[in-house]
């Protein structure tokens, strides 16, 4: 009964705690060094089906993951000509986009490990992790950008994987994509292509 | 009372004022951070290389995969990872010479190390206790990353037959690469192993499928991202190496 009791007040807690979340400057190392290797964990559960994988993946990581501003970068300056409607829609489509792009990495996975390196601090708004994606024959250099938000959270913006930057790789296919062709028909391919 | 309903108006407005700054202030931080977009990415070859992209594309698919497949099924992996680790062992005249040119002398020294060590105690190199015993880790560096460092920008992006993405620059590194490479016919020194370009080119698919089949399903997984497969692989291309050099 006690225990019952002492879990339920743990489970309100972690509940809790996890909706104030806030992650401070200090701490991003050891919380992501935490959530990356529960991350790995979960991969390495080979009765689970991958819906119940992801799904708990994303309710540890998405949280540090900041969507909106992601979209922001990926359209460059054809984000201030939008009307707030379409920037509702596109970074509904475009946070989409990059989880069914993440789920389908995960089948990538076998038995890799992760080696968090460490943090360095780029100037008082900006911070990168470093980290390493070590296989049997390659090692894999996996850089997460953090910023400072107006509410002092740190969150992700941008990853980097082996020095390519997710959000410039986007950024330059939507201004290359938006060059001639319109932003219905950029949603549109978003939308409809996995 | 006006005083009170005045200063909460001022507040308010201020504190609205405050937040659009901020996240202007902050988009214009992230342009700087991102490469601003630029209006004509210098491509003078975009059509030829559209055209070979397609082309590498179809011949990964239907032929490159599949055998890599094959081989990946019939070869056990600790062999696989022999193959891997000779090869590496015999490109170490291209680290070592380009981290020398790159006055990278600690990791020249290393490599030097690396060589002598995996050649005997790692048996020809199938082994590799020189990371696993030692921790002396392999400094990739090659002759279009020493062009880089000594400041010779990217040229135009060239896209070369089956061996993909590329620029001018690291199209002339790879000639200076395989003038060193002992699994490159060209040039008369003594510790080349093949004698002709055919030899070379075996030599070459074998080590490329080898390689390969620690990476099967990654191609095919990235290509999802892209709009358009042509630029995506480009830019991804270019900023992989200016890293590369950076380092």
């Amino acid at each position: 009964m006690i225990l019952r009791k002492v879990l339920f007040v743990f489970l309100i807690f972690t509940v809790f705690s996890s909706s104030i979340f806030a992650i401070e400057e200090n701490k991003i190392k050891d919380i992501m060094e935490k959530n990356i290797n529960l991350v790995i964990n979960i991969l390495q559960e080979k009765e689970k089906t991958k819906e119940e994988k992801t799904k708990q993946i994303f309710s540890l990581m998405d949280k540090f993951f900041d969507y909106e501003i992601m979209s922001q970068i990926s359209l460059g300056r054809d984000w201030k000509t939008l009307s707030n409607e379409q920037k509702k829609e596109f970074i509904k489509a475009f946070e989409t986009k990059l989880k069914n792009s993440y789920i389908d990495k995960l089948d990538l996975y076998t038995d890799q490990k992760i080696e968090i390196d460490d943090i360095e601090k780029l100037n008082a708004k900006r911070i990168k992790l470093l980290s390493y994606l070590i296989g049997k024959d390659d090692k894999y250099e996996i850089e997460y950008k953090f910023y400072k938000n107006s509410k002092e959270d740190w969150l992700i913006y941008d990853v980097n994987i082996i020095g390519v930057s997710i959000m410039q790789t986007y950024r330059q296919q939507f201004s290359g994509f938006l060059k001639d062709k319109s932003f219905e028909d950029l949603l549109f391919s978003l939308n409809n292509k996995k | 009372m006006k005083k009170a309903i005045f200063s909460i108006f001022l507040l308010v407005t201020f504190s609205f004022s405050n937040t659009t700054d901020v996240s202007n202030e902050l988009l214009n931080d992230f342009s700087d951070e991102f490469e601003s977009e630029k209006v004509e990415v210098f491509d003078p070859l975009s059509g030829y290389n559209r055209v070979m992209t397609s082309f590498n594309d179809g011949v990964y698919t239907y032929v490159f995969n599949p055998v890599t497949q094959g081989y990946e099924k019939v070869m056990p992996e600790p062999v696989r990872l022999g193959f891997s680790n000779f090869f590496d062992n015999l490109l170490f005249p291209i680290r070592f010479v380009n981290n020398l040119l790159q006055f990278k002398f600690e990791n020249s020294v290393e490599e030097l190390g690396r060589f002598l060590v995996n050649s005997t105690f790692g048996i020809l190199g199938f082994m590799d206790p020189a990371s696993s015993e030692l921790g002396w880790e392999k400094h990739d560096e090659d002759f279009g990353q020493t062009l880089g460092f000594y400041g010779v920008p990217a040229g135009p992006h060239i896209v070369l037959p089956l061996l993909g993405p590329s620029n001018l620059r690291d199209t002339v590194g790879l000639v200076g690469d395989g003038y060193v490479s002992p699994i490159n016919d060209s040039s008369a020194i003594n510790y080349k192993i093949p004698n002709d370009s055919s030899q070379t080119i075996y030599i070459g698919a074998g080590k490329y499928v080898n390689k390969n089949s620690f990476n099967l399903g990654k191609y095919e997984n990235m290509k999802k991202d892209a709009i358009d497969l042509y630029p995506f692989l480009r830019d991804i291309y270019e900023q992989k190496r200016e890293k590369e050099i950076r380092e």
